[in-house]
């Protein structure tokens, strides 16, 4: 019993850590993406900020894949649950983020600038969009979704598209454009010179100050909001559905956690760390510092609504007892042990050779070599 | 219960997405292989116009990719969006070897497909080698665990349904990926990659050799994708073959379809090798057969007989009735876990709860224990697929199966004459039978797949249960959405890569007329020592 | 001592490629032919264009003399 309810534990953390990765990793391409159009003002600027994620991109997204694929085999429930009830937003990401591929791929393809144009709009929107939404799901589940169970657990969303993007999911998807923004923007200036790294650079700061305000926004939001507490449910080790618990629901709730363990503030306020270091980097031009400061932002943010909403995972809003929790949501112990052995043989292989990666293609990007390379973006 | 059109709708979106997917999964499985040939020559020689190959090719192969990774994408969160129930009920096996394929194989291959592009300058030739490698490798383990979960759908082995969870359960991780299905699956989709990889490059160099353009380049790259083609289509046979078999004993009912039986006759059986399947009317319209010939080919002996879709309806018939009480006792189970004999009973009939969720679909108020004669035996007459798709589009596999290794055989005879550019009516054949491995491919997924219904996990998960509750708005939304965007791809994709095609390898670079010998001046000496130099001297 | 890393490594590639094709050998008999049949299959496509090359160089001396 002991083993399976620390295995829970465990992929829960996991799958906090898969977060991180997607929030880092692809949330740098995403930002660079983003802001696109502003540090490149010409087309061969453009093909240098391109080609400083050129040849990382494609490795990065599996982190998103991998995210996917994890919920899916470590937490079903929430994975069936959460996917079909945000239907419309879902497909929202989906669409932008399949047209990043082609967008990198295809750009510098022909000469044509209308072609060129069209594509750097295409990357805005698959680099802004999909981090809005992954922002926004994220405060979603903070304010619980409108879902519940039949008796066989086919689950039912009651709610309306529209009501996922409200002002509070739409802060902290504005957070994580922010966030993205900040990595992309780094990842540039260590790659860039000139005008394109100045301007990436007066981006970075904004968006880190950007950063700072949505997070304590948020952070006051969230102490306000309704949050959920577990009264009584099967015991935590046992195989279980989210059929037989009692939930309830109280004004503050979400920051019972840290009022229980103190040491828990020390998650927000690696973001604010994150993020005050980071804009001192960033003023000196320490951009590869900036980045790893921004990286532990991103640990911060994404800690500190997995401390908050410790052993929920995805919260009803309309029937609380049915709320999706770390019990009642994981896999059996077999596959989370399975699962486990892989991920702890692969994770630091896959580290390894993204590292070796970045490495190979290290230092600065420049017009030439990229003109000199048919296989450039 | 979940709106009929709903089903419908999410299954054609399922389709349509798959397919469109499957039409670039193929070339990326063989064309790196391809490439990981052709470099490995590049290596080992040190001669030039194998690194322009390796260059040329890697450039369609991207354009081919970046569709294949994109669609991929919508593949992984399909089930989730659209099939619910499906991930909720089965993703304790089923999420895992996706989960497994991220970890083990994407990761690989999408971090090493960035060097393979970009390397080219800073890798030493030998580093480049292996990184090409580990694309194809990757792309392949790719496959293996994609259809490592596609094996559970078809022949669910490994997996025991939790009645306490209300799920299946993973029991046997070995069982899982070892399960015979997609092993034989495996092995028979990724050499049909070769192959469709093996027609793609032999059609162009086709094209080339036709306009005497680029003919070095042709003329090895129609060598080594004719031996590579000949071996690979020999293999396909050889494979589906062994699938016909695996396949055949796991889901009879999909081999009935395939062979449009509908009444069990004694051995040795006769083989339709064409046939008008009439699904209402339960027969042949009119067909033309040849003795003894099916028992041969699906048993592999003369006394060996196939289930026909009567007896499968009455065996189905039978697995219905003892499926009611297990869906009984899992009600009562739901309500009260600790109901012991609730418990009992459905252990004495869990081996056909499937069955039990199939005809609570006909059931009055879906309640499977008030299910009348008359309701079994339509959810009875439901275990058969559609005969008539199934039924010819494994025929249109075959036959083009078939009709490639003969191409294959001729396109060898050629090429190791030294003949084949003076075969012009070849050459024709070559390039317009380009479209011939996919169509091929695109129809066994229609068999593998059609045939499986009415379950998306075989006789144990109903597709009806399976979908999400949408509304059909959602579902109209979705699917008008992906046509959309799904039709502009493919246009982008061809015009590219057409254009690519015509504008051939790199139309500045050194030209044909340079003599191999001299062209690779001392193998082990250009790349190597010089990680960054210039690439284009010419 | 450089040598002697080397050969470790090797050794031990070695070991994990003999252990994988043992299981697949017993468990998987399908994938281990996928594994051997590949690379035969690259092998031979290799061998093909080497042999074209030797072929045309033939030609060409046969064509000059």
């Amino acid at each position: 019993m002991e083993t399976y309810l620390l295995l829970k534990v465990l992929w829960w953390v996991l799958l906090g850590v898969l977060l991180m990765g997607l929030a880092i990793m692809v949330g740098m391409d995403m930002g660079v993406g983003t802001i696109l159009r502003y540090v490149g003002r010409n087309d061969a600027e453009r093909r240098v900020a391109l080609n400083i994620v050129g040849p990382h991109w494609d490795g990065n997204q599996v982190w998103f894949i991998l995210g996917g694929g994890a919920i899916f085999a470590a937490w079903p429930l929430i994975y069936a649950t959460a996917f079909s009830g945000f239907y419309v937003v879902m497909l929202l990401l989906l669409w932008t983020m399949i047209v990043r591929p082609l967008g990198f791929e295809y750009r510098s393809k022909l000469p044509s600038p209308q072609w060129r144009s069209a594509w750097d709009w295409t990357l805005f929107v698959s680099g802004f969009v999909p981090m809005l939404v992954f922002g926004a799901a994220i405060g979603n589940l903070l304010q619980g979704v409108p879902f519940h169970f039949d008796w066989n657990l086919t689950s039912r969303y009651t709610g309306s598209f529209i009501e996922l993007l409200n002002p509070f999911a739409i802060l902290c998807g504005a957070l994580s454009v922010a966030m993205s923004v900040w990595m992309g923007a780094t990842m540039v200036m260590n790659r860039a010179e000139g005008a394109i790294r100045e301007r990436a650079g007066r981006i970075g700061s904004w968006s880190g100050i950007a950063g700072l305000l949505l997070f304590t926004l948020g952070g006051f939001w969230v102490s306000r909001m309704q949050g959920y507490h577990l009264v009584q449910g099967p015991d935590p080790g046992l195989a279980q559905t989210p059929l037989r618990q009692v939930v309830e629901r109280a004004s503050g709730d979400w920051l019972a956690n840290f009022r229980a363990h103190a040491i828990l503030w020390l998650v927000p306020a690696a973001t604010y760390a994150g993020l005050l270091a980071g804009l001192a980097a960033l003023r000196k031009g320490a951009s590869h510092l900036a980045w790893w400061l921004g990286a532990l932002a991103w640990v911060g943010v994404i800690g500190t609504v997995g401390a908050a909403m410790f052993p929920f995972m995805m919260p009803s809003s309309s029937e609380p007892a049915h709320s999706l929790t770390v019990w009642n949501s994981s896999s059996s112990r077999y596959t989370l042990a399975w699962m486990l052995g892989f991920t702890l043989v692969f994770m630091p292989l896959i580290l390894w050779y993204t590292s070796w990666a970045f490495w190979v293609m290290r230092g600065k990007v420049s017009t030439q070599r990229i003109e000199s390379d048919e296989h450039a973006y | 219960m979940i709106d009929n059109t709903v089903v419908e709708l999410s299954r054609w979106q399922f389709a349509a997405t798959a397919l469109y997917h499957f039409l670039f999964v193929p070339l990326t499985l063989g064309l790196s292989f391809l490439l990981a040939a052709m470099e490995t020559v590049y290596v080992t020689t040190g001669r030039d116009i194998y690194r322009r190959m390796a260059h040329f090719w890697g450039k369609l192969f991207l354009i081919n990719f970046a569709l294949g990774v994109a669609t991929g994408l919508t593949m992984e969160f399909q089930f989730g969006t659209n099939w619910s129930f499906y991930s909720s009920f089965v993703g304790d096996t089923f999420g895992a070897p996706l989960a497994i394929e991220g970890l083990m194989a994407f990761f690989m291959e999408s971090t090493f497909v960035g060097l393979m592009v970009f390397g080219w300058e800073r890798l030493t030739r030998a580093q480049h080698l292996i990184v090409t490698y580990l694309v194809a490798l990757g792309s392949n383990l790719s496959a293996v665990w994609i259809l490592v979960a596609n094996g559970f759908m078809q022949d669910p082995q490994g997996a025991h349904f939790n009645p306490l969870t209300m799920r299946m359960e993973l029991t046997s991780f070995a069982d899982l990926i070892f399960n015979s299905d997609a092993q034989s699956k495996f092995v028979h989709t990724s050499i049909a990659g070769y192959v469709t990889a093996a027609m793609f490059v032999g059609g162009i160099s086709a094209f080339y050799m036709l306009r005497g353009r680029h003919m070095e380049l042709a003329r090895r790259s129609f060598r080594m994708a004719a031996l590579f083609g000949v071996l690979a289509t020999a293999g396909v046979i050889t494979l589906g073959d062994a699938l016909g078999f695996v396949g055949g004993q796991a889901q009879p009912t999909k081999l009935a379809a395939m062979e449009a039986l509908w009444k069990t006759e004694p051995a040795p059986m006769p083989f339709n090798v064409v046939a008008a399947p009439s699904q209402s009317a339960r027969r042949n319209l009119w067909e033309i057969q040849v003795p003894a010939a099916l028992s041969l080919l699906v048993t592999h002996t003369l006394d060996g007989t196939v289930p026909a879709v009567d007896e499968l309806e009455q065996r189905a018939a039978e697995r219905i009735r003892n499926g009611i009480p297990a869906v009984a006792a899992l009600k009562r189970l739901a309500q009260d876990p600790a109901d012991a004999q609730a418990m009992a009973q459905f252990r004495a009939h869990e081996k056909d709860l499937g069955y039990g969720f199939l005809v609570q679909r006909y059931a009055p108020g879906q309640d499977a224990s008030k299910a009348t004669p008359d309701a079994i035996e339509r959810a009875a007459r439901d275990t058969i697929p559609q005969v008539a798709p199934i039924f010819w589009s494994f025929r249109i596999m075959v036959g083009l199966g078939l009709l490639m290794l003969g191409y294959f055989i001729l396109a060898v005879i050629y090429t190791l004459r030294n003949q084949v550019e003076h075969k012009r009516g070849f050459l024709r054949v070559a390039l317009w039978s380009i479209p011939v491995p996919f169509i091929a491919c695109e129809m066994g997924w229609l068999v593998a797949e059609i045939g499986r219904q009415p379950w998306t996990v075989y006789q144990i998960l109903p597709t009806w249960m399976s979908a999400s509750t949408h509304s059909v708005a959602y579902l109209a939304f979705s699917l008008t959405g992906f046509v959309v965007l799904y039709s502009i791809f493919i246009a982008i994709e061809m015009y590219l890569m057409v254009k690519a095609i015509r504008d051939g390898p790199d139309p500045d670079g050194p030209v044909d007329t340079v003599p191999p010998a001299e062209a690779a001046a001392g193998p082990g000496m250009a790349g190597a020592a010089m990680p960054f130099a210039s690439r284009w001297e010419g | 001592m450089a040598t002697f890393a080397r050969f470790l490594v090797y050794l031990f590639i070695a070991v994990c490629v003999i252990v994988i094709a043992v299981i697949l050998g017993a468990y998987g008999s399908w994938y281990f032919a996928w594994l051997v049949g590949t690379v035969m299959m690259v092998l031979i496509a290799a061998a093909g264009a080497a042999l074209l090359d030797t072929q045309e160089a033939e030609e060409r001396r046969g064509g000059g003399h």
